[in-house]
């Protein structure tokens, strides 16, 4: 397989976390779509700097939340790029409710952590082991506990303050 | 909602963030093109804009400098090219804190101390621009009334009890504005600033 048919590969099985980090650090869906664009632009220009020490997808993950960082900055300033094509989408119809209603929770516990907590909780919850956690933050393997233990901590803290 | 609910939501592939959506390799070959980075260039259209009327009008002011006739207007026309000059440059340093950096590889941690301290200067030049945006209003007028009605309007004494009155009152109700927007902002950045201190070194 060359080049860019690895990187695809790549980009088709870590597209759910792609749209989760999308999903997380925006408020629309087109900034969302703007976001998925600009992460997998972002991994391709910068696909030569990966020097295999770490797996492939621990590089992405770490490259996807940096770029969703950077477009933090310029969501306030939206200007429309392109529109993902929906037509393109693969649509299949579910009865979402629930999962919307699960969501927005999500959403509304996750936005009270501020972007560290963030990006580890993250992470963690889509099973990466605390090495990994590390290698993709920055921080020691130990640090990670003591954030998601905290986290923890402070997630329960909120279900106090809504009763 | 505990951890371990938020993994469910997280997993459910019927959640929003994952639902309907799959990525064609058209798709993904289309957002590798160059033409689909094309947001910050938009974005820096106004800005750069701006920048070349404050040009403009650094050429203008310097063309016409020997119309100034006495040490004062020449001395407005000198603080105005200063003025236009830095607001320039400061326009051009924020829309260069805009675009993506080549290093997206950097530790997570690392990118969001940059992101924090960058937040949080941005903060402090609102408050400078300000400042030297309502100077630059003064000095300007000074300078058009000479330049169009050949007036000096630094001998009005009203001018300068409105200029300074306006001036007073407008900075004071910007700041408190700037202040109370950016509230939440700058408190986020700087818990996050220390949270990164004391995990990330």
């Amino acid at each position: 397989m060359d080049k860019k048919g690895t990187f695809i590969a790549a980009i088709k099985e870590n597209e759910g976390f792609i749209f989760k980090i999308a999903a997380v650090y925006t408020n629309s869906t087109d900034d969302k779509n703007d976001l998925v664009q600009e992460i997998i632009y972002q991994l391709w220009k910068s696909y030569d700097s990966f020097t295999q020490k770490s797996k492939l997808s621990t590089w992405m993950y770490r490259v996807a939340l940096n770029v969703a960082i950077y477009q933090l900055k310029v969501s306030k300033k939206r200007i429309f790029t392109i529109l993902i094509d929906e037509q393109v989408l693969d649509y299949h119809e579910v009865d979402n409710s629930k999962t919307e209603e699960n969501w927005q929770i999500f959403r509304q516990q996750i936005d009270t952590l501020n972007l560290l907590d963030k990006g580890i909780v993250m992470l963690y919850l889509d099973n990466k082991s605390y090495d990994e956690i590390a290698e993709i933050i920055g921080i020691s393997s130990s640090n990670v506990a003591t954030k998601l233990s905290r986290i923890k901590e402070k997630l329960k803290t909120q279900i106090f303050k809504k009763m | 909602m505990q951890l371990d609910e938020l993994k469910n939501t997280w997993d459910n592939p019927n959640n929003p963030a994952e639902q309907k959506q799959h990525l064609t390799t058209k798709m993904i070959e289309q957002m590798t093109q160059k033409k689909y980075n094309s947001k910050i260039k938009k974005i820096a259209y106004p800005e750069i804009i701006g920048v070349i009327i404050c040009l403009i009008s650094v050429l203008f002011i310097g063309i016409n400098f020997y119309k100034l006739d006495t040490t004062f207007l020449q001395g407005a026309g000198i603080v105005s090219v200063l003025l236009l000059a830095t607001l320039s440059i400061l326009s051009l340093l924020s829309l260069r804190q805009l675009t993506i950096p080549e290093d997206v590889n950097r530790p997570y941690a690392a990118t969001l101390k940059i992101f924090a301290t960058q937040k949080l200067q941005f903060f402090k030049l609102q408050k400078i621009n300000a400042v030297l945006s309502y100077l630059l209003l003064v000095s300007i007028l000074i300078l058009m009334s000479k330049y169009f009605d050949d007036r000096d309007i630094t001998g009005i004494k009203y001018f300068w009890i409105y200029s300074f009155s306006f001036g007073y009152l407008f900075l004071l109700f910007y700041s408190k504005w700037v202040a109370k927007y950016y509230k939440k902002t700058v408190k986020q950045s700087e818990e996050l600033l220390q949270d990164l201190q004391q995990f990330y070194k």
